[in-house]
This record gives structure tokens, sequence and C-alpha cells, in this order.
């Protein structure tokens, strides 16, 4: 019984450990931005989706994360800072919430 | 016909006796000592001495196998079995236990421990913060890190590639050519570490020349059935780890199964806030089972791992000059941090072993197949990843191994494939290939207090890459050889150690080819196709004393290394990154001295004082400046107090105080800035509530001391992003 027991304690363990191995990245939707370098001040213009809003999902999120990609903003004013326009890489990551 | 029934009855009694194995384990005074660990390095098995010191396995052991018998507090003993005597084993008791090796005699996988500067760490989950860290508290290792999700181990200020790592007898590529990339496994299974510091390491390889770690698998147990389950938990990223393992036998078929799942959120720092994306997953899941014949062992092992660490520090700008609110939050979402954000890397690292034995007389014949596969997605976009490499590792090694009263002789050889392959266009490293071979040969000599071994190895190795998307049409090979000779010498208390050695490094597919971005590191690294060998040298003096209260070790060494390969920054801009280019320093030295003492006072038994010095000078002959990531030196000081007289009123185990000094560093690489001393300083609490129910307490940076360590992966970042600050940590483990 001890023994049955046992091995019943350690085939749930293995399945609890495999089951925990599928990734639980989740891809999803999220909010993208342009990153402008000012002087080693990073200044980060928000960029709305085709809808308007502000996420990114599904083959839209691809298209703008693609090799090569870039997205033109105009001259944007960010707090003091001024971004000028131009073309840009697209950044998805999330940021620290400082 | 009954004659004959009686008669082969009594001749199958006979066999099985003579198949027992026997013996007993005394101290000086003939008193009995009970559960010595007495471990059977040839077969892998370990047995436990009872409360009359006596143990008995029913495992035929053939002559010449080695037997290790240690207890804590006694001195171990190795000695060669001889069948038909009587095993009787008289242990010495010990006041004093220097830096886990005090005692003289010891199996070690990476040889003589006698002849060979050889350091062991036993690895305990219990008390652990992780594995890296258990390993740094050696003299002369340190480890680069940015948080739990990656650290990499450091020997005499070298790593990467130049501090090659086995797990049971495999080495393990978790791409180490770039800091960002952690060690590749954690300690679940796990007993111990040995470690050989330099190019002393012929018989795993030439490229070690800053060392080789030999992580080791708990042996086989000789019980019906064991196991434990255990959990740990930390305030500081909020870690959670739990793990099980199993370990049984019957008859000859052994069986060992471990699995561990560890989730953690960003760390803390001192000030409150949390690192952006220092959070990981790691998952684990490993078998062994052994099977004996006769004078025959088999042993199969397999092993998953798999882990997600975040990338912290990452920005699009020039690391050194964002501030540090730019890349942590000031509080933690419990809902979303634990999650993987971008960048972030996937590593899955599948292990398989067969190895084999087989003893008779003065022989031993080993067979050792490993096959290793590394996949490492490194996702900077949540929709594709920055490169997709998977690296495939395969070793072949048969050894054969004479033993005579006092020589012994082992001849082997190593073959290596190596396969790196690129799955997207999208590349940092080419796709390419090696073979190597490595034949050597080592002889040691022992008699009475005196011993002398030498070992000689030659490398050919072929480096191809035909990659088509980076056009490149590679073909070259490196050959040399490596050799280690040392002397040992012991006059009563005293012990003398000095080992001369040699090896080389062939440079590695990414210091030859790199182009492009590597976001891990914020870098645009460029390679150099003429980078040749490294040759290193080393000298390796160690003396060791102790009596009763007073145990003293003094290692100095000297090492000099042609040809060194660094990587090194330019003024150049690449898409927004640095550009790094690898080149070739004509010749480095490193020289330094490392030092442990215990005091271990008379009135107090129970107490321990133990010291560690670390004192290490790197210089670059072709340059102004220093080397990269070369560690601050250090004194490391431990005060244990164990309550062995204690515990049954205080059910308290041990308790003991660690307390780290780091003195400035301010010899550093052009990139480098100079890193202020600081203390740091920890304390446990080891808790018995039975024999099964262990648990130990962790208070560590007790002063939430604000320090960046000179060699840490974020050191570069928004000035040095610190270490975590005060944090609480509780382990628990039940054994059965």
């Amino acid at each position: 019984m001890k023994k049955r027991n046992l091995v019943t304690v350690g085939a749930l363990s293995v399945m609890l450990v495999f089951t925990s191995c599928s990734k639980s990245d989740s891809v999803e939707c999220h909010e993208c931005h342009v990153a402008y370098d000012n002087n080693g001040v990073e200044i980060e213009v928000e960029i709305l989706a085709a809808d308007g809003g502000d996420d990114f999902c599904g083959t839209e999120l691809e298209t703008v994360e693609a090799p090569g990609y870039t997205h033109e903003i105009p001259q944007t004013i960010v707090g003091m800072d001024t971004v000028p326009a131009g073309f840009y890489e697209v950044h998805c990551e999330e940021h620290a919430d400082h | 016909m009954k004659e004959f029934l009686v008669s082969s009855f009594l001749m199958m009694n006979i066999f099985i006796t003579y198949s027992q194995t026997r013996g007993i384990v005394l101290d000086p005074n003939n008193m009995p000592l009970n559960e010595v660990n007495i471990f059977f390095s040839d077969q892998n098995i370990l047995l436990f001495s009872n409360e009359d010191g006596e143990f008995i396995t029913e495992l035929d052991i053939p002559n010449n196998s080695y037997i290790s018998f240690y207890k804590d507090g006694y001195s171990s003993k190795t000695l060669k079995y001889r069948s038909g005597g009587e095993l009787k084993v008289i242990l010495e008791k010990l006041h004093v236990i220097l830096d886990e090796i005090g005692v003289v005699e010891s199996h070690s996988e990476l040889g003589n421990s006698k002849l060979i500067n050889i350091e062991k760490k036993s690895l305990s989950s219990l008390n652990s913060i992780s594995m890296v860290e258990d390993v740094a508290e050696l003299s002369g290792v340190d480890m680069i890190s940015s948080g739990l999700g990656i650290q990499k181990i450091v020997v005499r200020g070298l790593s990467g590639m130049r501090v090659v790592t086995y797990l049971n007898g495999m080495q393990i590529n978790n791409q180490q050519w770039a800091n960002d990339h952690g060690i590749g496994f954690t300690d679940l299974g796990l007993t111990e570490v040995e470690l050989i510091k330099g190019a002393s390491a012929l018989k795993y390889g030439s490229e070690a020349i800053g060392g080789l770690l030999y992580f080791k698998d708990a042996p086989f147990t000789s019980d019906k059935l064991k196991g434990f389950i255990s959990s740990g938990f930390n305030n500081s990223s909020y870690l959670s780890s739990s793990k099980f393992g199993v370990k049984f036998n019957k008859k000859n078929l052994f069986f060992n199964l471990y699995g561990q799942y560890a989730i953690s959120s960003d760390y803390r720092l001192p000030n409150n806030t949390y690192l952006f994306n220092s959070r990981f997953k790691q998952n684990a899941i490993k078998f062994s089972l052994g099977y004996r014949y006769k004078n025959w062992q088999n042993i199969f092992r397999g092993q998953i791992h798999t882990e997600v660490p975040g990338i912290p520090g990452h920005v699009h700008v020039d690391p050194s000059k964002v501030s540090l609110t730019e890349i942590t939050s000031s509080e933690l979402n419990l809902s979303t941090d634990f999650n993987p954000t971008r960048p972030t890397q996937f590593v899955n690292n599948q292990l398989f072993i067969y190895e084999t034995n087989y003893m008779a007389n003065n022989f031993k014949f080993e067979f050792y197949a490993g096959h290793f596969i590394n996949n490492l997605k490194e996702y900077e976009k949540w929709t594709r990843p920055a490169f997709d490499l998977d690296l495939s590792n395969t070793l072949l090694s048969p050894s054969l191994r004479y033993i005579s009263d006092k020589l012994t002789l082992q001849l082997g050889s190593q073959f290596v494939l190596k396969e790196n392959k690129n799955n997207i266009n999208d590349r940092l490293v080419p796709d390419a290939s090696s073979f190597n071979l490595g034949p050597y040969l080592m002889i040691e000599y022992e008699k009475d207090n005196f011993g002398i071994n030498s070992g000689l190895r030659y490398d050919y190795k072929r480096l191809i890459s035909d990659d088509k998307i980076l056009d490149l049409d590679y073909d070259n090979s490196f050959n040399s050889t490596s050799f280690s000779s040392g002397l040992y010498y012991r006059f009563t208390n005293h012990i003398f150690r000095v080992i001369f050695s040699g090896a080389y490094r062939s440079p590695h597919v990414s210091e030859l080819f790199a182009d492009g971005v590597h976001h891990g590191t914020s870098r645009y690294e460029i390679g150099d196709r003429r980078l040749g060998i490294e040759y290193a040298n080393q000298i390796d003096f160690k003396y060791q004393w102790s009596n009763d209260h007073l145990g003293i070790v003094v290692n100095p060494f000297t090492q000099d290394i042609s040809d060194f390969i660094s990587l090194d920054p330019t003024d150049s801009v690449i898409s927004g990154y640095k550009v790094y280019n690898y080149m070739q320093y004509d010749k480095v030295e490193i020289n330094g001295v490392e030092m442990n003492l215990h005091y271990h006072p008379h009135q107090l038994h129970n107490l321990h004082f133990e010291q560690s010095y670390s004192f290490l000078q790197a210089r670059n002959k072709n340059s102004k400046y220093g080397l990269a990531l070369v560690p601050a030196n250090s004194i490391k000081n431990k005060i244990l107090f164990k309550f062995n007289d204690y515990e049954r009123l205080l059910k308290f185990d041990y308790f003991s105080i660690y307390h780290i000094y780091k003195f400035k560093q301010d010899s550093y690489a052009e990139y480098e800035e100079l890193t202020d001393s600081y203390n740091v300083i920890n304390l446990q609490l080891g808790i018995k509530f039975s024999s099964q129910f262990h648990c130990s307490l962790g208070l560590n940076n007790v002063f939430n001391e604000t320090y960046t360590p000179h060699i840490s992966r974020v050191r570069g970042v928004a000035g040095g992003v610190p270490n975590p600050g005060r944090f609480f940590n509780i382990n628990l483990k039940y054994e059965f």
C-alpha cells in the first residue's frame, strides 16, 4: 500500500512537471512604440494600430515586427523632447512600470 | 537424487554468501561508527554502516574497485578492494575540516585527489539559494549573473568557454560563448561538484584552460526505496521551487527519478524597486537506470531541462547612459509579472548518457556515450525570434585503467562531434560542425607519502562551416598537445602539491564568424576568421597543514595565456548598437593566491570559524587596460555553530553567519568602470523537526547593502544594477 501510494505520488509529480512544461508565453496583443535616441536618452512615441486602438494583434503584430519594417511618424513632441519626423523601427516589448 | 538436491542447495548458499561484500567501520578506539557513507565509486552505489559499524551488500565487488568511506567529523578514506580479506576500516576523528576536502583521500571523477589539486563542494538544495551561488563559495570562484535566472561560473578570472562544465561525464554546452546564457541545468538530483582550476583536466578535454567543473548525480541507493520532496520560497522575487526524488533498487536493477518546477518574478533591489524582466521559469525531469551483471555495469541517464529566463536591462540606447528608473518597476504585479515578456530566452536542453564498465583483476574497461541537444530561441519581438539555434554534442569515450599496487595507468580517447544549426535565416553565429579526436595517457605513482602524476593528451579538431545564408566556406583544423605533471609529498601534518600544466583552446565559431546584433548583450558583435589557438601554461602550488584545532591551505598560482581572444568595443555603431570586435592579444598573465583558514576552538567543539582569501591579478601585455570580467579580490568568512548536543532540546540543527568582503576593483577593461568595495552578510538557521523533516531559514543581505559585483552581467547598465536587497528564504525537505 505504501509503495503504491509512493508510486502514485511520483507519477502525479511527473505529470505536474510535464504539464508545467508547456510554453505559457502568450503572444496575443501588445502595445507598440518607436524609440528615438535623444543623446543617450530613449524617447518613446506610442503608435496606434489600424483600428485606432493601442493594441496590435495577430497579422498586424507580425507585420510591424517583421525584419526591415519601419513606421513613419510625424514630428512629435513628447514632454520636453521633440522627436523628428521619419521612419523608425517598431518595438512592442513591455517596459518597466516606474 | 536427494543428495544432489541438498548439495546443489548448499552450493547456491555458498555462491550467495560468496557474492556478498561485508565490512566494518571503526574509530581508533575500535568503537563502531554508524551512518558512515560507503561509496562504491566504480559501481556508483552508496551504502551506510549500521549501529554496529557494519555494512553488507549483495553486490559482487570486483578486485581493485575503489571504495570511499566518509562521515562528517572524521577523516575519509579511499581504498582498493581485495576480496578474501577482512574489510575493516578505521576512520580518524577530525577536528578541522578544510574547504570540505581537508581529508586527503577521497574518490574524485577528475582524478586522484592526492596527486591533483581537486576541490569539492557538496550541493544541498536545502541550504541553497542557487547552485551557482553555492559553487561560488569556493575560493577563487565567482559568478556572473543578473538575478537567479542567468548565472555563470568564473574560475580565477576566466569564464565562458574557458570554464568547461561536465554533468555526469557529458560536456554541457548551453551556448557558453555569451554571458547572457546560463549554466543550462540546476542542482536537481546532484550530490556534489568537483573543480580543477586551470589547465589540468586532461581526461575531459584540453579546452578548459580556466578550469573544469564536474557535477555528479547522487549515487544509486542500496535501500529498497528512498525519496524526498522539497520546496523553497524567497520574498525577493517570490521564487517558488518544488522538487521530488525517488530512488529504489531491486536485485541488480537501480533506478533514480527526479523532477523540478521553479518560477520566479523580478527581484527586489535595495531601494524596493524591482529589476524589470529578471524573472524566469525552470522545469526539469531526469532519471538514471543502472544494471549490474557480475563484473559488468551499465548506466543509462536521461534528462530534459527547460528554462525561460528574461533578459533584464534591455534598452535601445547606450545601456551605460540610461537611468535605473527606466529599467525598474516601482511595484510587482503578481498576476502578470511572472509571465515571460520581451526580450526572453527559451532554452530546451536534452541529455542522454550511456556508460558501461567491466572490471577484471587489475583492469577496468569503460565506454561512455553521451548526446546533448541544446535549443536556444532568443526573442526580442513577440512574433519571431532574433535567433533560433540548435547545438548538438555527441561524445564517445573508451578508456582502459590498469591498477597495480603503486601504479595506475589510464589510456583513453574522446571522439566529439558538434553541430551548430540555425533554424531561421536571422543568425548571429553560422551553421557549423566540428569533429574532435583526443587520445590521452595518464600515469600515477604513489608510494608511502610521495606521489607523482603525469599526463599527455593530443587533440585534433576540424571545424567546417558552409553557411549559405552568410556565404561562408570555411574548413580548418587545429591540433596541439596538452600536458599535466604533478608532485605530491606528505611530511607529518604538512602536505605539498605542485602541478605544472599546459593546454590549448581553439577559437569558437562565434569568435570566428559572429556578425550581427546580440540583443541579450545589447551589442553588435563581429568575429575574425583569422583567430588562432589560445595556449595556456599554469604552475599551481598547494600547501596544507592542520592540527586538531587549526587548518591552513595556501595555494599560489601563475598562468600565462598567449593569443588570448577577447571581445572589445570600438567607436562604431551599427543598427543603433555599439560594435564589439573579437581580437587576439599576444599575452595575458594571471597571478594569484588563494588561502583557507579553519579554526575550531577546543572549548567549543561545535563552533567553526572558516575564512578564505582570493587574490587575483590579471594583466594584458598588449593594452594599458586590464581584462574584462575579472572579479575583485575577496575575503569570505563563515561562522558555523552546530547544535549537535542540543538538538533534541531546541530542534535546531545549525546556525551560520556568512560574510563576504569584496575589495574595490580598479583593474578593468576599456569599457568597464571601477567598482567600489562592499560587504554582504547572510544568516542561516537549520531546523531538524525530525530525522526525516528538515527546514532552513535564511536572511540574506542583512544590512540591505546596495552593491553591484564587478562581474555582474548588468554592471555596465545604468551605472551598475544592484544585486538583491535584504530578503528571506525558506526551504523545506521531507525524506522517506
